[in-house]
């Protein structure tokens, strides 16, 4: 991927400074723990870290913060 | 040295946890377990804090339970597969000091490189957005080594045949050790993909055969808790 062909959005990213760039991070980190995102690992099958002890107790799929709604009708009810 | 120094570096823009690359000496140890301790970081999942298991290149998963820092994951490593040991590391180690007094030591670019050749599909763009990064910011007068590292590193077809056109001496004295280079050099841009996704593919066997013992240990270690 060259510079040229990144979204606009990227383009401002990477054109700010770092500490301009920790500072953006940390508000956009508040911002997605205030609307109840997870700090749990995203499941990944391709990491060798992919253990289900990463997860939070209770959660549903182990991510923090997701609750199980609705289950489709392929799937499993527990 | 992962996700955080990619928000430093401009390749990510948030990250849910901490990799921590740590010296493996006794002394730093003790200070490392002190500062665990005032983040009240509670080790979760295998395998143990220990020296020994770190040296042999596993991660130890903690989670914070101090006051701004609740649920927060820390990783720590001493070693990881195909990266420098810690003295090199931290001799080319980038620092960024805030307007608070904090400094962050990250990994510098090439060597964060090296250490996101994992098996993890995940990583594989950001190596690409960390290469391009380091070669807009230094592109107007290169050192050797930036050009040694483009050559080496680069992963897509449009930069790595712009980096091969510009400095061909250069590619032609790395290409016996990166063969796709030829092909970059020959401007075939099909190929030249195909070689990349090849290339990117044995990496991931390797890090897969790297790990194959290290994920056992951790089954074993797994079962002896339950």
């Amino acid at each position: 991927m060259q510079f040229d062909d990144l979204p606009d959005e990227w383009k401002e990213w990477i054109s700010l400074t770092p500490l301009e760039r920790l500072r953006r991070s940390e508000q956009i980190f508040a911002d997605y723990l205030a609307m109840g995102g997870s700090l749990d690992p995203d499941p990944d099958p391709t990491s060798p870290f992919d253990f289900p002890e990463l997860w939070s107790a209770g959660a549903s799929h182990g991510r923090a913060g997701l609750r199980v709604l609705r289950r489709g009708a392929g799937e499993q009810g527990h | 040295m992962g996700g955080q120094a990619c928000v430093f570096y401009g390749a990510a823009q948030v990250s849910k946890d901490i990799d921590f690359v740590v010296l493996a000496d006794d002394q730093n140890f003790a200070r490392l377990q002190d500062a665990l301790g005032r983040l009240q970081a509670a080790r979760i999942a295998v395998p143990p804090f220990d020296s020994e298991i770190l040296q042999r290149g596993h991660a130890v998963h903690f989670r914070c339970a101090a006051d701004g820092t609740e649920g927060l994951r820390i990783d720590v490593m001493t070693r990881m597969r195909g990266v420098d040991d810690f003295s090199k590391l931290w001799s080319r180690r980038t620092t960024v000091a805030d307007d608070r007094g904090s400094e962050y030591h990250l990994l510098s670019i090439p060597d964060l490189v090296q250490a996101k050749k994992t098996q993890r599909a995940k990583d594989w763009p950001i190596i690409e957005l960390l290469v391009s990064i380091h070669y807009r910011e230094n592109d107007t007068s290169p050192s050797a080594e930036s050009i040694d590292f483009w050559l080496r590193e680069a992963r897509t077809a449009e930069l790595l045949s712009q980096i091969c056109k510009r400095f061909p001496s250069e590619a032609a004295t790395i290409q016996p050790q990166r063969r796709l280079l030829q092909t970059a050099l020959s401007g075939q841009m099909d190929l030249l993909r195909a070689e990349l996704d090849e290339e990117r593919r044995t990496e991931q066997a390797k890090d897969r055969e790297y790990w194959e013992p290290l994920k056992r240990e951790l089954e074993r270690l797994r079962h002896g808790e339950r």
